[in-house]
This record gives structure tokens, C-alpha cells and sequence, in this order.
């Protein structure tokens, strides 16, 4: 279907709605509906997926309701051309894509946000007046609303345009036509090139607020080991960075686990480098980005259990199901409990002093200077000017070689730890490629990633039921502890372990399989192609 | 897409009333929504303030000339649509007659609006006709109103017997009550004793004044009595139909 026409025009700051009414009243029959003063809230993930995908989304609600009330509309527009694709009243702004009450729109949001949850990335009051252009039937034909706007600490530098917003109806584009050539013509104004969305970051000097997506960082071609590392280092230390804010206040699980990948992966290059910090500085940060893997654990347990609440519910039958709420109920209840002793934590002056002697050791590079220059990639006894490509090729294929040991010796009988120990290792080698995936040339990069990923997810699965199994027991006995838990709740929790337990069975049955397409590669030469060292072209004098 | 089928052989039972009050309810839900006024007498057309008028008439969408996207016009109502009635829709019997597949023609029709709109209501014609059977054979489920008297039940049995000919499975029929009045003993006893060869729904439509006003205020029951028993009511049928429709 085409999409429905709408324009804007601007009125400049001085109220032109007038001067439009009386140029209308000449050729239309027009009625004047409400006025009204909103507060409209644009929603967006933190790392504005909507709008990347020209979607503009946003939450209208009347001022001066009473706080109980926070019904309103919820819309989405087009960026591009400005056109409704949705407009839902809901009782609640939602806060992620399952609140969306319409299937379409929620699959819409949710195929782009997932589990992120969608927050107010900018807002201002609207006071709306409404025209609607009508037949002799009194059918609205087009819909004109004339807009001031108010933002936050107002100045006269720091205003929005008062706009005038022409809505067509479908069937009657005719009418939408006359009433902008009417307009055009006779008023001289101008259409908004900007969305107003745009023009709001704009005049409140929040536009950089669109840059911040995160950019997918690229290693240099020529860098040094050390280089390469800081920068390295550095990018993750940004990204803990900026989650931690959504971390803190638990806008979604993701914040939390995007916090803790970045460090992992700086305890991941941490194990491997040597030489670029002075020992007692790497030993430092070792033990203390170990420290902060640990004391985020907790809540990410919980989180990723609350996460698959309803899939554990889902798999009992259909008469143990609503046993198991109270064991949400005991779940959140430490999941607050934890979450509020993380950010304690984070508060607290150890965490402050990994801050400041990161800021000093690794982003003002204080003390780097006085390291030699030997080496900075344990084993390879390369000096830490050695371009990091070679020296990091090195180590990626030597950790192949790894996988493909421990994983080759993988056997049904084998304890869960070996898998567990070929995982982490999997991990390593999966950061490494990934940071140094733009020196190498190989096409076949992208498609060793996609293999190694699959057996990665099958390496993840296993270790989480092996975790959720055991953290059932346990919380079963803490529930008992705790006097909250009844027989039947212990009951339930029991036929989900045994129901656990068979899909362990199940994962690790299939773990033989995504092994064998992982060390296939090596027959066909596919991943030493990969890792060939890609040369740039020299420009020719 | 789902289609919903509003029919009925008889007159005057509430088929239109229905079709646009449940394809509001739909779009206020935020799905997309469009009416076909198939009704050459054009009442749904009128309760939407939206001329009878199609370029080209009936004619024109079967040979080709118009898609329905061209005819479709915007209601008052957000995510709500309109497939106007024509005039000409009284002759659709004879044309579809002379069409291929004369049978899957409005289900052809239909067809590219598919990813366009959630639900499609049609407001069909009170007659057993190829229109009928077109509009049986495109709808996912069919809503019969019926008034609980006997000859409505009657011509419920002919409907059922009719879509049996035309092997249109009976899981998609789904009957209601409609403009039921409580102080009659006989609607009493027929909503106590419902017909038990086609699914009858719990909820029913009240006899009421309010859904005769649609015609003055030219607005569906909600819009402009949304409190009142015959808006909760239809809440209440949409409630089941929905479920009927995701559930079979």
C-alpha cells in the first residue's frame, strides 16, 4: 500500500494557525476540535535501533493527569516520509516490544530491539490545536494540527518553530493537494526539511546523541602489538563505560551483560599480553577485572533466569505451571538483593581506583613508556613493535590448534568441565579474531566465525543448564530456608530439573556433531586461509 | 490477514452493525483494519459518512481496471479503512458469473492487501447468491447473526446446509445472538437452548436503542455510547470472535 502523505510546514515562532484557518475557511467546511497540551516522550533503545532504522517512535500523553493515569498513544512514524505506520493507545508507556499489545507492531520492534528495552531519549510539552477539513456528510477529508512546542530550560536561542502538520486521509488526495497549493502559495511557508525529532536534538545540543551508536572499532593495518592492545583495551573500557548508567538502573538485562563481555575480553587479552604493562600493574588489573566478573555474577544469574522464567514454566504441565510463581516471586526478590549489592560495589573505592588507574596506566599511557620493549603476546617472542597482525596471527593459530586438541578428546564419558575448559578457550580465540578480524584477508573469516559460533551456542547452552540444574537445587534448599517455599513449589522445581537435565542430555548429544564441523575446516585449509595476512595496496608514484 | 465474513440470508439482523462496530474495535486495538460494503444498499458506507461510490463499479475491480487499492478510502477512525459500497454491486452475481473461478474472484481480489491490513470485514449482501459463496469460500471465519427466534433458526440450518454444499468447513461458522430482548420468554429459552450442529458464542447483542442511533449519529456504537450495554457487548463478541479467529 502507499504510504499516507503528510506535511509539515513551519510557522516560525509566532503563532500562524490564523492566518491558515481563515485562507481554509475561503474553499473548506473546517472544524475545530480539541486543543490540547501533551507531553510527548521520543522512545528509543539507548543505542537508537529504531531510529537507525528510520523508525521515529514516540509516547503522547495530556498534561496534568492524574499520576495513576498514564494512558496515552504510542506511535510510529516513518522518518523519511513522516507517515503513521502505527498509533496504539495503551494504558502505560511500554518499556519493551512485549508491551505492544498489536502483534504486527510488537514483531516489528522486537525483530529490531530484542530485549532492549526502550527509553525516553529526548521530550517536550506540545500545545496542539486541531483542525479537521470536512465534507457536506461532515467526513473528515484532511487533518491540520497547528503545534507550538516547549522544551526544557527554554531560551530565546533555544526554541522549536511552531509547525503545521497536514494529514491526508486515504482515498481523498485530491483535497490534500488543494490544501497545499492553498498554502504554498498564498502563506509562502515553508515545509520542514528536518523531522522534528531532529530539530530538537539539534537546538537542545543533544545531536551528538545519534553518534554515540556504537561504531565498530577497526584496528589500523600498521599498528605495533602495543598499539594495537591499548586501543584495544581501550574500546572495551568504553564500552563498560557506557553501560554501566543502564547497568545501574536495570533499564534491561543488557546493559549488564554487554558490561560483562568487555571484561571478559579485557581479562582475555590481559592473560595474553606480556610487556606492555610493568607486572605488578598487570597483575593489578588481573585480579581486579577478575573481581568484577565476579561480583556481576550473581545478578546476571538471575537476570538470565528471569529471562527464561516462562520457557521453565512453559515446559512443565500445564497443572504444575502455577506452582512455580512464587519461585519468580523468590527470584526477583534476590535479584533486588543482588542488584543493589552490585551497585554497592560499584560504588565502592576499590572499583574507583580500577577507574582511576585505568585512566592513568592505559588512557594517558603514563607509565607504559617505561615498560621494554620485548614482547607483548606471551610465546611469541616478538618485540612489542612487531606489527600486532603477525604476532596475533600467531596466537589465534595456536589457539585453533587448542580447540581442535581439547575438543578431539572430548568423549561421551568426559567430565562437564572439559567441556566448560574447551568453551573458555573457544572464547579466546573467538575475541581474538574478532579484534584483529580487518588485518586478514581471508573471505573465509566470516564463515569460520559462523561455524565457530554454532559451536560456541552448543559449548553456552550446555554450560548454562549445567548451571540452572545445579543453582535449582540450591535455590530450592534457600527457599526452604527462607519459609517460602511449599510442597508443591519443591515439587514443580523438581520435574523442571529432571526436564533440564534431559535437555542437557540432549545438547551434549549434538556437541559431537558441531565439533566435527568445526574441525573440518582445518582439512580443507579454510581457516589458514583465513588467517592470511591481508597487504594493502601500495599507491604507485 | 484474516478475513471475517459478516452474513446472514435474512435482512435487518444486525450483519452491518456488527462488521463496523467490530472492525472499530479491531483498529482501536491498533490493528490494521478495512471494511467491504459488499451491501449495494450501502449502510456500512453510511455509518462511515463515505459516499456508495466506486469508479468504475463492480465491473471495474473484476476486469482489472481499478484494484481495491485504488477505491479504498480512510474512515475518521485510525487504522480504520473502507471499501465503499457501489450501486452497481447489484449486478456482481452476473458478473462474477461470467468470470473464471467465479467462486475464489473476491478471494483473488483480496489477495494483494494481504500485508496491508490485519483484519478485512465483509459486509455482505442478505441473499444466497455467487456473491455469497465468493465471500464464504474467501472469509477465514464466517459471523452469523442471528436473532433467537425460530424462523431465524430456520435460515441458520439453510446457511449451514448451504456452506455443507459448498464444502466449506463447518469450524469456520460462528453464530450470535442478536438484538436479543430479555423480556421476551422465547429469546430466553433459545439462548438458554442454543442450536448445537453450528458454534454458538456466549456473548450476544442486546435489542437496543443505542445501536439503532448508529444511523442518526452515523458513528459506531462506541464512539458515541462507549459505556453503554451494547458497547460492552460488542467488546464482549470481538473478545470471542479474536479467539475464535487465532484459536480455530
Amino acid at each position: 500500500m502507499k504510504p499516507l502523505h503528510r506535511a509539515q510546514f513551519l510557522l516560525g515562532q509566532n503563532d500562524g494557525s490564523d492566518a491558515v484557518f481563515k485562507l481554509l475557511q475561503q474553499e473548506f467546511i473546517l472544524y475545530e476540535t480539541d486543543h490540547s497540551l501533551l507531553k510527548r516522550y521520543y522512545l528509543d533503545s539507548f543505542d537508537w535501533r529504531l531510529y537507525q532504522r528510520n523508525y521515529i517512535c514516540g509516547w503522547e500523553e495530556s498534561v496534568g493527569k492524574s499520576k495513576n493515569n498514564r494512558k496515552g498513544v504510542f506511535f510510529i512514524h516513518d522518518k523519511s516520509t513522516g507517515s503513521n505506520v502505527c498509533e496504539l493507545t495503551l494504558n502505560a508507556v511500554p518499556k519493551f516490544s512485549k508491551d505492544i499489545t498489536s502483534r504486527v507492531y510488537y514483531q516489528l520492534l522486537n525483530n529490531i530491539l530484542g530485549i532492549r528495552a526502550l527509553i525516553a531519549v529526548a521530550e517536550l510539552t506540545i500545545r496542539r490545536k486541531r483542525l479537521l477539513i470536512l465534507n457536506q456528510e461532515n467526513k473528515t477529508l484532511a487533518v491540520l494540527q497547528v503545534e507550538s512546542y516547549l522544551i526544557q530550560d527554554e531560551t530565546d536561542k533555544k526554541r522549536l518553530d511552531d509547525r503545521l502538520n497536514i494529514i491526508s486521509i486515504r482515498g481523498y488526495q485530491k483535497v490534500f493537494g488543494r490544501v497545499l497549493d492553498l498554502i504554498s502559495e498564498h502563506l509562502k511557508l515553508h515545509q520542514a526539511k528536518r523531522d522534528l525529532l531532529e530539530s530538537l536534538l539539534t537546538v537542545t545540543g543533544h545531536e551528538s546523541d545519534l553518534k554515540k551508536i556504537n561504531v565498530p572499532r577497526k584496528l589500523e593495518y600498521a599498528l605495533d602489538t602495543r598499539e594495537a592492545v591499548i586501543t584495544v583495551l581501550s574500546h572495551m573500557f568504553n564500552i563498560m563505560q557506557i553501560n554501566e548508567p543502564g547497568l545501574r538502573s536495570a533499564v534491561d538485562t543488557e546493559f549488564l551483560h554487554d558490561y560483562r563481555v568487555a571484561v571478559r575480553r579485557i581479562r582475555s587479552i590481559l592473560g595474553q599480553v606480556k610487556h606492555v604493562f610493568p607486572d605488578n600493574v598487570l597483575a593489578f588489573f588481573k585480579r581486579e577485572f577478575s573481581w568484577l566478573g565476579k561480583i556481576t555474577t550473581p545478578t546476571r544469574d538471575l537476570d538470565v533466569y528471569l529471562l527464561k522464567f516462562d520457557g521453565h514454566v512453559r515446559e512443565l504441565p500445564l497443572e504444575l505451571q502455577s506452582d512455580l510463581a512464587i519461585f519468580r516471586v523468590f527470584l526477583e526478590r534476590h535479584w533486588k538483593i543482588e542488584h543493589d549489592r552490585m551497585c554497592r560495589m560499584l560504588d565502592s573505592k576499590r572499583y574507583q581506583k580500577i577507574i582511576s588507574e585505568w585512566q592513568r596506566v592505559v588512557v594517558n599511557s603514563d607509565i607504559l613508556s617505561e615498560v621494554p620493549e620485548i614482547e607483548c603476546l606471551q610465546e611469541e617472542g616478538a618485540g612489542a613493535v612487531r606489527p600486532a597482525r603477525d604476532v596475533a596471527r600467531l596466537r589465534i593459530w595456536r589457539l585453533y590448534k587448542r580447540i581442535l586438541k581439547e575438543g578431539e578428546s572430548i568423549t561421551p564419558q568426559s567430565p562437564d568441565d572439559d567441556l566448560h575448559e574447551l568453551r573458555k578457550t573457544c572464547k579466546k580465540f573467538r575475541y581474538l579474531i574478532e579484534f584483529f578480524e580487518d588485518c586478514y584477508a581471508g573471505q573465509s573469516i566470516k564463515k569460520l566465525l559462523k561455524i565457530l559460533k554454532r559451536l560456541q551456542d552448543n559449548l553456552g547452552d550446555f554450560q548454562d543448564l549445567c548451571v540452572q540444574i545445579q543453582q535449582l537445587k540450591g535455590f530450592a534448599e534457600q527457599m526452604l530456608q527462607e519459609g517460602l517455599a511449599d510442597t508443591k513449589t519443591i515439587m514443580a522445581m523438581g520435574v523442571l530439573v529432571e526436564k533440564l537435565n534431559d535437555r542437557k542430555i540432549a545438547v551434549r548429544s549434538e556437541f559431537a556433531q558441531c565439533f566435527k564441523v568445526f574441525s573440518e575446516i582445518d582439512k580443507e585449509s579454510t581457516f589458514a586461509d583465513a588467517i592470511r595476512v591481508h597487504h594493502p595496496k601500495r599507491k604507485t608514484s | 490477514m484474516k478475513i471475517v465474513a459478516c452474513y446472514n440470508v435474512k435482512g435487518g439482523i444486525g450483519k452491518t452493525a456488527t462488521a463496523v462496530n467490530l472492525a472499530y474495535l479491531a483498529a482501536h486495538e491498533g490493528a490494521r483494519t478495512l471494511v467491504w460494503d459488499l451491501d449495494p444498499q450501502g449502510a456500512a458506507s453510511y455509518y462511515f459518512r463515505i459516499k456508495p461510490k466506486v469508479k468504475k463499479g463492480s465491473k471495474g475491480l473484476l476486469t482489472g481496471k481499478k484494484t481495491l487499492e485504488d477505491v479504498i478510502k480512510g474512515t475518521d477512525y485510525s487504522s480504520l479503512d473502507l471499501i465503499p459500497a457501489d450501486f452497481s454491486y447489484r449486478n456482481l452475481d452476473l458478473e462474477l458469473d461470467v468470470t473464471k473461478k467465479s467462486d475464489t474472484r473476491i478471494r483473488k481480489l483480496l489477495k494483494p492487501l494481504a500485508n496491508a491490513y490485519d483484519y478485512i470485514f465483509l459486509d455482505c449482501p442478505p441473499s444466497i447468491s455467487l456473491v455469497s459463496e465468493n465471500t464464504l469460500v474467501a472469509a477465514d471465519v464466517v459471523v452469523i447473526p442471528t436473532i433467537p427466534t425460530t424462523l431465524s433458526l430456520r435460515t441458520l440450518d439453510q446457511i449451514v446446509d448451504f456452506c455443507k454444499k459448498l464444502n466449506i468447513v463447518r469450524t469456520k461458522l460462528v453464530t450470535f445472538f442478536s438484538m436479543v430482548d430479555n423480556r421476551k420468554k422465547l429469546h430466553k429459552q433459545i439462548i438458554e437452548n442454543p442450536p448445537e450442529h453450528v458454534r454458538v458464542l456466549k456473548s450476544y447483542i442486546p435489542y437496543a436503542s443505542d445501536v439503532e442511533q448508529m444511523g442518526v449519529h452515523r458513528q459506531p456504537v462506541l464512539v458515541f455510547a462507549k459505556s453503554s450495554r451494547a458497547a460492552k457487548a460488542y467488546q464482549a463478541l470481538w473478545e470471542e470472535i479474536k479467539t475464535s479467529i487465532h484459536c480455530g
